[in-house]
């Protein structure tokens, strides 16, 4: 495994109280394999993935308990220096809003090229060449004449593709990518995804992806696991979750959006909200939008069964999902 | 090419409605641009929209799609004349209120409503949610039967919230919540026309679905028109009975839903559909044809030439870039189809047997990686 989470606690202390936004996930990821992690806002998706990178808010964010194995080190016991070592040269991140990510005072040749220089030390002249190579492999038409330009002037597809060049750039084992195509129009989303990737067999780097688009995930992931309320719910092959997923939150999930082969009727919803992370119901979570939650379901938390080897799913009556 | 052509077929001659309630002919709205020092003169202009026709027909609901920045809520908001349109014409219920001044378009505003993609910043943060729902009847002077508090709980009761929330605070909602208050304030003048902006965009997908639906029932029960302006095409297929498709400011096609998403002509169309991320099922699916267009949508700014989706366009000649091709039916298209396109694709989302690859360097890579 290149990198490992286990049993991970974070909690957030606000004026109005804890707000539990992880509790307990576990999940591995290894080189080459793309893992998928789908889930609402507010279901500890995002959250998860900073801990991970060591971008937390600390306070008013607190990791309560758990480890980040990664490449054999748990993350979370290194000292801060040994962590920002880590990442860029060892895990990177691209972010959902590449607008506000980029400096805007700065030119993208100069931003590319601080990688170079911080990391590797090389000279400015030697890191915009650099910046230049890596511009036109994730494909930015006129790399050379381009770089001297600033983040507002290139359009919101050429920007994602900037934040993808800046994170491959010390070619990194692990790659989190936080909502990556969310911002972006559809003909430019399947561009971008196609670009990821494609980068990340020929790197064979690992990659978590992390979305609410059952779409996107559907074409390029390896692994899902499903979020709800800071745990996860489900985990699964990408193939196996699409044909009888064994959570009814999955479930719910895959029937409430509108395919583009059927019209009509009315769409399945979900009844009522995600729950306040300040005051998860008992028991499972998922319990009070449920369509098969029972006494048990209200009292006992759900382990994550073993569906298959491959295959978890925290839902006492995951048999009986998966049968409908 | 031209043989191939018919004459332009009444638009909304399909479908259940057949009276017009909104018409839309010739529609632009150029956005200036000023430069120049010291004297700031008019240096050009960003062509938002330019000269869109659309028919809205009495409880139909239109779907408008298309990628950000081709025009399709600069449409919304020129029909609801939030902005003034510079050229065109709009007619509503027989009515000309292209140029219409304040007084005059006083009865038809509160006959068209509006529902904006942002739950959040579309409600005023210090109005009580019955406040909000009330303003609309205020500005109107409408009193309906038994007070203006009991048409406010009806209609939160209409669209799902309790109405004891008469009370509360934008804050004390979650996002799919707002977008229900905006609902309810769009509907408490009985409408007859919603401009609905993007209005599941913003929310989670278990809450997207409760908020279609809601919409549904909406039109459904209460024979409200719509027009659905929307970048997935998934919920307008969902929604709407018949579909536009924008590209930089013009209509590329229109048609009834089945038409649009079944039998598209449009290369446009072609990709859009192509491009949605789609979960597959079961095996069938996945073999489904792909296009990926290259680059990004050209600046409204300087639109190309002739057709302006020639420049990202796979079946582009010459003559895409010396004549716009007009919006026509299609011979074997049915009626009211209409696209706008010199050389239209076959009528199927058929799988062409092998992807089309418009990026070069991309084409490039796929070609090395079939060689290991």
């Amino acid at each position: 495994m290149l990198l490992e989470v286990r049993d991970l606690h974070v909690e957030f202390h606000t004026r109005d109280g804890v707000a539990k936004a992880v509790n307990g996930v576990s999940y591995g990821v290894d080189a080459g394999e793309t893992l998928a992690v789908l889930g609402e806002s507010g279901s500890g998706k995002s959250v998860t993935a900073q801990a991970v990178m060591g971008i937390l808010d600390i306070p008013p964010g607190r990791i309560t308990g758990g480890e980040v194995v990664f490449q054999g080190r748990d993350l979370l016991r290194l000292k801060e220096d040994e962590r920002r070592r880590v990442r860029g040269a060892g895990m990177a991140m691209i972010f959902q809003d590449a607008l506000s990510s980029l400096n805007p005072v700065l030119s993208v040749g100069d931003q590319l090229g601080e990688m170079f220089t911080v990391h590797r030390g090389m000279s400015r002249k030697d890191a915009r060449a650099k910046a230049v190579e890596l511009m036109d492999r994730v494909r930015i038409p006129a790399a050379r004449e381009r770089v001297k330009q600033y983040p507002h002037q290139f359009s919101g597809g050429m920007r994602q593709r900037i934040m993808i060049a800046m994170a491959l750039a010390l070619e990194p084992a692990l790659i989190i990518a936080d909502e990556p195509t969310t911002a972006l129009d559809v003909t430019v989303q399947a561009q971008v995804m196609e670009l990821l990737a494609e980068l990340q067999r020929e790197y064979r780097m690992g990659l978590i992806l992390i979305t609410h688009d059952l779409g996107v995930v559907a074409d390029v992931a390896d692994r899902i696991a499903v979020m709800y309320a800071g745990r996860i719910v489900e985990s699964a092959p990408v193939h196996d979750i699409y044909k009888a997923p064994a959570h009814p939150y999955t479930r719910g999930l895959l029937e409430s959006i509108p395919r583009l082969d059927q019209k009509g009727q009315e769409l399945y919803a979900i009844k009522g909200l995600p729950p306040n992370l300040m005051s998860i119901p008992p028991g499972c979570a998922f319990h009070p939008r449920c369509p098969l939650a029972r006494d048990v379901c209200r009292t006992d938390e759900p382990p994550l069964y073993e569906v298959s080897p491959t295959r978890g799913s925290a839902c006492h009556f995951w048999r009986e999902c998966m049968d409908d | 090419m031209s043989d191939n052509l018919t004459l332009p077929a009444q638009q909304g001659s399909t479908g259940a409605s057949t009276e017009t309630l909104l018409k839309v002919e010739g529609l632009t709205k150029h956005f200036p641009i000023y430069g120049g020092f010291p004297i700031k003169r008019k240096v050009g202009a960003v062509q938002a929209v330019d000269n869109v026709d659309l028919t809205v027909g009495v409880g139909e609901s239109v779907g408008l799609v298309g990628e950000s920045g081709c025009g399709k809520s600069t449409t919304g908001r020129l029909i609801t004349r939030l902005l003034e349109p510079t050229g065109g014409r709009i007619e509503y219920a027989g009515q000309d209120i292209t140029h219409a001044k304040r007084k005059q378009l006083a009865p038809v505003r509160s006959e068209i409503q509006m529902i904006f993609q942002d739950p959040y910043s579309s409600l005023n943060p210090r109005q009580t949610v019955g406040t909000i729902i009330k303003s609309p009847m205020e500005v109107n002077g409408i009193d309906p039967a038994g007070g203006r508090e009991k048409r406010v709980r009806e209609l939160l009761e209409l669209v799902g919230l309790n109405p004891e929330h008469y009370n509360r605070f934008p804050h004390e909602f979650s996002g799919g919540q707002r977008q229900r208050i905006g609902v309810a304030r769009a509907l408490a003048l009985n409408p007859k026309l919603i401009v609905a902006d993007e209005p599941v965009s913003a929310l989670d997908v278990s809450i997207q679905a409760q908020v279609v639906n809601l919409l549904q029932k909406v039109q459904d029960e209460l024979g409200i028109a719509f027009l659905f302006i929307a970048h997935d095409l998934a919920v307008v297929r969902h929604f709407s009975q018949r579909v536009a498709v924008m590209y930089l400011g013009k209509v590329v096609e229109v048609g009834d839903r089945d038409s649009i998403y079944n039998r598209p002509r449009h290369p446009y169309t072609h990709a859009l559909l192509s491009a949605v991320p789609e979960v597959a099922m079961d095996d069938e699916t996945e073999n489904r044809e792909r296009i990926r267009l290259y680059g990004d949508v050209p600046s409204p700014i300087m639109p190309p030439s002739g057709c302006r989706f020639r420049t990202r366009c796979w079946k582009a000649q010459d003559k895409c870039a010396t004549d716009e091709p007009p919006l026509v039916q299609i011979s074997g298209n049915r009626d009211g189809h209409l696209t706008a396109c010199h050389f239209p694709e076959d009528p199927t989302t058929e799988s062409r047997g092998e992807d089309v690859v418009l990026d070069p360097a991309l084409k490039a890579l796929e070609e090395s990686a079939g060689k290991d």
